[in-house]
This record gives structure tokens, sequence and C-alpha cells, in this order.
């Protein structure tokens, strides 16, 4: 770009300094708030005050933390489905859909199969059958990616819609054995056996815990295991993946399948933890896509994208309260919010591979250069 | 024109007095971490054929470019006729009479010969005569030796047809002073020979030419001048007759090179990779061709070839990664046809391809990770023992590499040729018996070319059966015992290189038997 006399440049960066890692997240979000900020101001609301509130309501309250924590556990686990994807370049941004899939399938393993179990077994069946469930929602669009080539960013996302329509027939347009008898539509509630106990009085489950460690251990299966050492060969360059004798067409179906039904344990921790049952609820949610965002933000680390869903759930939290507080925010400031950060970060990764330079043009008068 | 007249400094030939075409005055130019061009003098006289040769990243392609007005030099001046231009632009180069041909052609596909040299000539009226045209090309194609039909679809053009309309083009456009980068590179030894020609003709009819290369053998012959640059920096400039190769490469190295041919000190063992009649049909086309050759212990057999004309299938049949359509691959005895790329290891092959970044090495990966590529690897990578060998190897063949984590592709072409020649021959080197090497120091400099020679000759001394693919027909001469040529998949010439015509060998390459 030239301006006046000046030519403003962006250089690649021959070493990014490590502090950048951590300085270019932390400015971005910053500037994010600076820019919801801009829009708080235009709608009478003092920013100050109203950011006070989202993070007291968020992040520092008791109800906060506990609501944030709760909302978080399912977002980590739609988080590592849409990191394990995109570190194979792979684009899989069918998470909503596999996520109700994996609810489905949760419940009806709950329904069905929870009192014919022993106790201890109901849960870890019932969380299983929701992730072959989220599994078996991306199958085709992984081989048809394997076999035949079409995107799966599409056959993934087309899905969703799908996957939509299906809960709502399921629970509003028929009578299966998903559905409550009662006359209010409503999703049969699974056996006692396949629910977890919430701690105390909060909104946690023990499902936040299966999500950390699930994180921690995808992170250190993937550096130091073949599996993962032969997908980040693939991504870096499937002609090299060839040329070693790896199958490409194994490794797509293998990666996509896995974080189908990463998403679809996000949806089966809703049956064993606060809703128990297929709830139509989650459908206005729309924690498949925001695991997209919040693994991106993560940069597709999945230890961070415990971080990132974290912070995200806690900016859903907190826009939510700020609706009915004394001086209503509109909830879409919350999204306006989101959507900031999402697009500070992704911009400020540019900062953090390029520099900016700004240089006279040699010989050419400080204005008016020909 | 924002020309001003200014003195021209003295030049560095002797007979000062001289009024050069072109001259760079201490140019300088840097990138991103790179000083590709620091305080450069270049003079190019009217009717010279003047080379300049370095290495890759000397910096001879960056001159090049300030030459011809693509990059602006951030100091220094560049003078034509001895008085300084400001080229904002090749076009704006062109106006001043200097073209380049760049190594990449940039011609449209679809278009003829004759409308390709005439895009963006702002001389013409709307409407395009198309008869006076062609009559233009063919008369500037005829003077300079330039035999092309200017209705030819550059599409369906060999390389070296295509090298021919750039030129053409340049001609038609008015140039006076032709920048060649590696002009060479694609072409077929009779190819090579008929671009001197036309270089000469140039040079009669008072044209100057710049030969931009990196291949000492080439340039002593055509050049009537040489300037050796090294590190950004002119090392060295030498006239007609004075140069040697072996000087030049010193020029270029900084440091004496052994370029002579090494061949085998002992008789060949027995057969240990045999094709018999091997053939692999592609839509209907066969682009390997009945293949039989044979390769035994403790020798290197070379097969030229211009480039796509079947050497890199050829490959990927011996290797496993293509199935033949016909034939049989033998490996120390053993039929493996259908076999994979792992099978084909396991029995003691290893291969190296042509393209070392892309598919010998996978870029991003450390140099630790992509000495484990083609190894068997259980549940978890033993990257341990693999960075023990990794360091081992960056000691013995010395690699430049500021760390084994280090990414392979911030390494130049000739560390990251060696970390897969340390994989592929070095350390598995108990249980390899045939190598297959697809041009390996293609790209490479002359330093390096060395190195890779020596690990070849190596190999073959320690009893490995080397079939050695390569586009650098020098290199085959130079290693190989046994020489095959391949032309359009098929072998057209084979013999043993005691008893050799390299005449022969040349015009097989280009088909002509």
């Amino acid at each position: 770009m030239i301006v006046g006399g000046y030519r403003i440049e962006l250089e690649p960066r021959l070493k990014s300094p490590r502090w950048l890692v951590y300085v270019v997240p932390v400015v971005s979000l910053l500037f994010a708030f600076v820019v919801a900020g801009i829009f708080l101001l235009g709608t009478g609301h003092n920013p100050f005050t109203t950011y006070g509130k989202l993070i007291d309501k968020g992040y520092t309250s008791y109800y906060g933390i506990t609501d944030t924590l709760g909302l978080a556990t399912p977002l980590i686990c739609t988080g590592l489905a849409a990191a394990f994807a995109f570190r194979m370049n792979l684009f899989n941004i069918g998470e909503e859909g596999q996520m109700y899939l994996g609810m489905i399938g949760a419940a009806w393993a709950g329904i069905v199969l929870a009192d014919n179990l022993p106790g201890v077994a109901a849960v870890p069946v019932v969380m299983l059958s929701g992730a072959a469930f989220g599994a078996l929602w991306v199958l085709v669009p992984a081989v048809l990616r394997a076999r035949l080539g079409p995107s799966e960013t599409v056959s993934s996302l087309l899905l969703n819609y799908v996957a939509l329509n299906l809960v709502n027939f399921l629970i509003f347009g028929s009578r299966t054995l998903w559905r409550d008898p009662s006359p209010f539509p409503d999703g049969q509630l699974v056996a006692d056996s396949a629910r977890l106990d919430r701690f105390g009085t909060t909104n946690v489950y023990p499902t936040l815990l299966i999500a950390a460690i699930l994180a921690v251990f995808l992170w250190l299966f993937m550096r130091f295991s073949n599996y993962g050492y032969e997908t980040s060969v693939f991504a870096d360059s499937p002609n090299t993946a060839r040329y070693a004798g790896m199958s490409a067409s194994r490794l797509t179906v293998s990666v996509l399948l896995s974080s189908g039904a990463l998403a679809g344990l996000a949806g089966s921790m809703y049956v064993v933890g606060p809703a128990g049952k297929v709830d139509p609820g989650l459908l206005q949610v729309g924690l498949g896509y925001a695991g997209i965002v919040v693994a991106a933000l993560a940069r597709y680390n999945f230890v961070a994208v415990i971080l990132t869903a974290v912070l995200f759930a806690g900016l859903r939290v907190g826009g939510a309260a700020l609706q009915i507080s004394s001086d209503p925010v509109p909830i879409a400031i919350a999204t306006v919010i989101q959507g900031a950060v999402l697009l500070f970060a992704l911009g400020g990764e540019m900062f953090r591979k390029n520099r900016l330079r700004v240089r006279r043009i040699a010989g050419s008068p400080v204005r008016g250069a020909a | 024109m924002n020309a001003s007249p200014e003195a021209v400094k003295g030049s560095h030939r002797s007979g000062g007095a001289t009024l050069f075409a072109l001259s760079a005055r201490s140019v300088t130019k840097r990138f991103p971490g790179v000083l590709a061009n620091d305080d450069v003098d270049f003079d190019l006289a009217a009717g010279e054929v003047h080379t300049l040769l370095g290495e890759n990243g000397a910096g001879k392609s960056t001159l090049a470019s300030v030459l011809c007005g693509l990059y602006r030099p951030d100091e220094g001046a560049v003078l034509r006729n001895g008085t300084q231009v400001r080229l904002s632009s090749p076009r704006h180069g062109l106006q001043h009479g200097i073209a380049m041909v760049h190594q990449h052609f940039r011609l449209v596909d679809r278009f003829s010969v004759a409308e390709n040299v005439v895009l963006g000539d702002k001389r013409l009226s709307f409407f395009i005569d198309q008869d006076s045209i062609n009559d233009r090309v063919s008369r500037i194609a005829e003077e300079f030796g330039l035999p092309i039909d200017p209705l030819a679809v550059v599409g369906e053009l060999s390389a070296g047809q295509r090298q021919r309309v750039e030129i053409i083009k340049a001609l038609y456009q008015g140039a006076e002073i032709l920048l060649l980068d590696e002009p060479t590179a694609l072409l077929a030894p009779p190819e090579v020979e008929k671009l001197f020609e036309t270089v000469r003709t140039m040079a009669k009819a008072g044209k100057s030419v710049v030969f931009v290369s990196h291949k000492l053998g080439e340039v002593v012959d055509i050049s009537d001048r040489i300037t050796v640059m090294r590190d950004g920096k002119v090392t060295g400039s030498v006239g007609r007759g004075e140069a040697d190769t072996r000087k030049l490469a010193e020029l270029m190295v900084g440091r004496e090179i052994d370029l002579s041919p090494r061949k085998a000190k002992a008789p060949a063992g027995g057969t240990m990779l045999k094709l018999h009649n091997v053939s692999l049909h592609r839509d209907g086309v066969a682009v390997v061709d009945n293949v039989s050759l044979e390769v035994r212990a403790g020798e290197i057999v070379g097969v030229a070839g211009v480039s796509g004309n079947g050497q890199r299938d050829l490959a990927e049949l011996v290797a496993g990664l293509q199935s033949p359509t016909g034939g049989v691959i033998t490996v120390d005895g053993r039929e493996m046809n259908g076999a994979g790329t792992r099978e084909m290891r396991a029995n003691g092959l290893a291969y190296v391809p042509e393209d070392r970044l892309g598919t010998g090495l996978s870029p991003s990966l450390s140099i630790i990770d992509n000495m484990v590529l083609t190894r068997p690897r259980g549940l978890l990578v033993d990257r341990k023992a693999a960075g023990a060998e990794a360091e081992r190897y960056i000691t013995e063949l010395e690699i430049k590499t500021p760390s084994p984590h280090t990414a392979t592709r911030k390494l130049s072409g000739g560390n990251s040729q060696k970390v897969l020649l340390a994989r592929e021959i070095f350390a598995q080197s108990d249980t390899t018996k045939v190598l297959v090497v697809c041009s390996p120091t293609r790209g490479l400099d002359v330093g390096a070319v060395e190195t890779v020679h020596k690990v070849l000759d190596e190999a073959r001394t320690k009893g490995k059966a080397v079939l050695l693919i390569s586009e650098d027909l020098d290199e085959v001469l130079t290693l190989a015992d046994k020489i095959l040529v391949l032309y359009r998949g098929a072998v057209v010439h084979s013999a043993d290189s005691n008893a050799l015509d390299i005449e022969k060998v040349g015009l097989a390459m280009a088909g002509i038997s």
C-alpha cells in the first residue's frame, strides 16, 4: 500500500519471538473489547460498568463460575473435535449436527440399554454410544472425501441441517422412544443409572473432568504416537505421506471419524449431565459452531482449547445475565464481543507472522509521488 | 522518463574509457534477512555475451532483475550507455531496450506464437493485421536462427520452442540487451547448441546478452566474459580465454572443488535390481514403455533424458509407489510386482525422489522427525534414537542447521538433500541393497554437488546397486558405469561408460536415433 511518499508493507518475520505468542492474543482481546465498547456507547451503555458486570456474571461470581464451567464442558469437546480435524487440514464444520446425533445416540442407550447394564457400566456405555453416533454422522462426508474428493466442509455442514430436522422430528413430529409419552412435546428421560450427579449445588458435572483429561490425553497422544506423527506428515505434505507409504484415505477417514466422535461425546455429556434426554433446547445454543471458534482461538492446540472454551462460555453466560440485569444490555452485544474476539485473534496471527514496515519510497518526493 | 545524466564511475576493467551498454554501479539490494546484492558492479559491452555465474542464492538473478527493471536497487545505480536510468518496471526497462527471459516462461498457452509475441504491444491498432504480424515474427525468427511456426499454439510447443518464442518476443519489442535467466535448465543438448548459435548471432548483430547460469561446464564456450558472484558479491570477472572451470568453481564456492568423474573401482557383483519389459500405461499412453534394465551390486546405472520423458514414473514403479501395467520388477531375486512402497523398503530398497522437500521430506517437520519418515515405527515414535542419529549426520555430512529440531524447509537445498541422503543411504546401510536416486543435485550448489557425488560413489563402493535417474547429463556421465537414455518412456540408447559416444547420447535424448 502506498500512502503519500511512503510504502507500507507487511514483511514476513524470520523469527517470531516467543513472547509474541502470548502478547498477540491478549492485545487482540483488548482490541475486541474496545470495538465492542464502541457498540455499547452507541446503545447508551457505559462500557466499563457493562464489562465489569459481564466479568462478574461470567467469571468471578459463584454462579458465574459454575454456569460457565458447566457450559464449557461440552464446548471443550466440540472444540477438540474441530481442532482434531483442523490439524490434518480437514475442515469438519459439522460438529453441530454430530453433537445432536451424539445426544440422540446417548439417549437411545440411556433409555434402551442402561436398565439392563450393571450400574457402573451405564454411563460409559451411554457416552460411547453418543460418540459412535457422532462418528457415524460424519462417515459419509469422510468416505466421500477420501474416495472421491468432494469437500468435507460442505457435506459436513449440510448434514447439520439434516440433524437439526431429525431432532425436531423425534421430539415434535413423531412418537418414537426418544419422545416422552406426555402430551407436551419433550424428550424421554434416560434411566437414572445413566446419569451423573452434579458437584454440590453447582451446574458442573464430572464430565468436565472427562473433557479436560481427554484434552490432555489427545495432546500427548498426537505428540508422541505414530498416529499423531502420520497425521502431521500428511497435513504438512500429502506427497510426502504417499512417498512414505502412508494411506491417505485411512488417515482421512479415521481423523474425521474421531472428530465426529468427539462432537458426539459433547452431545452425550448433555444426556448424562444436565438434560437427561434429547433436549430441543440444545438446538438454540450452537455449541457445535462455537467449538470451531474455540478451536481457532486455541490455534488448534488441544490443551489451549480448555482455556478458550472457558473464556467463550463465560462470555455466553455473562452476556445472558446482562440481558436480565437492572440496566438490560441486548444479548447481541455478547455476540458482538465474541465475533470481535475471533476477528482480532485471527487478525493478530498476521502480526505474529509478519511485521509492519513503513518506508519512504526511494527517490520520490515526500508528497505527490509519481 | 526521469533519467538524469550522471558521471560514470570508474570501471573495474582495464581501459575504463569504454562506454558500456549497461552497467550496475554499487548496487545493493536487500530482502528480509538477506543481503542479495552487496555493492555490486557489473559492466556489459555492446555485442558482448556476458555470463553471470554463481551458486543458488549468490545474487545473480537478483542482479539481473535489477538490470531489467523488475527490482529497484536499495542503493546504487543502473547505467544505460553511461547515463543513469531509474527503471520502475520491466516495461520501463523495455523502453530502454532491456528485456529479460525468465526461467519460468510467461506465455499464454492458448494463444499462437504470433499472438504471444505481440501481446502487450501498444503500437498495434484495434484491428490486428494477422498477416503482417506473422510476417514480422517469421523475419525475426529467420534472422536470428529461431525456427518456429508463427501460427503454432504455444501450449503444444516444447520447452525449447517456448523459449524461442520468449526470445522472439523480446527482439520484437526492440530489445538490444537480453537477460536470459538459467536458459538451459529445461533443454536437451541439441537444443542447448541451437540456443548458443542464436546467442552468437545476436551478439554479431550488436546485441548484448547476459547469461545467468550456475552450470560451469556450458558457459565457458559461449561467454566473452564471465562474472562470478558469491554471497551477493562479485568475486571475480574473467575474459574469454582466461577462464578455466577449476578456477571458476573456486570463485563460485570459495574453495577447491573436485567434480572429476568417479567410476567403479571394483567389478560389479550380482544383479540386485532387474526390470523386465516393465510398462506403465496411463490414459491409454505408455508413460513407461517396455523398459528392461539390470543394476548389479557395486555399480551405478545412469538413466539420462530430458525432463518429462517418464523418469518420475519409472522411479515410482521401482519404488513401489505405482504398480506396473506390464512386466516384472525383481529386487534381490524376489519378484516384487504389486508390492507397495513399504514392502519394497522392507526388501532393501531406498528411494531418493527428485522433489526432495515436497516428497522426500516433510517440510514443516524437524530434521529429527524426518529421520523416522521411512522407518518402521511402533505405537510411539522413538525420537530419542532419531535425535541421536540426526546429530550424528549433522556432524558427518556437515549439514548446516541451527539444531536438529529445525524444520527442513528452513534448510538450503543442499542441506535438505543431505538430510534425505542421510536417511535413505546411511541410516539403513546394513539392510539397503538397492538405491533409486532421482536428480539428486538438481538446483544444488557446486559444493553440495561434490558432496552428493561423493556420497553416491561411497554407496557404490560399499556394494549398493544404484539406479541414478537424472536430467543432468553431466552428472550421469560423471558417476554412471552404464548409461541408458530414456525418451518418451522407452530406453532408446544404452552404452557402457568406457565405450560411450556422447554425440549419440545427446541425439538420443532429443529423440533422434
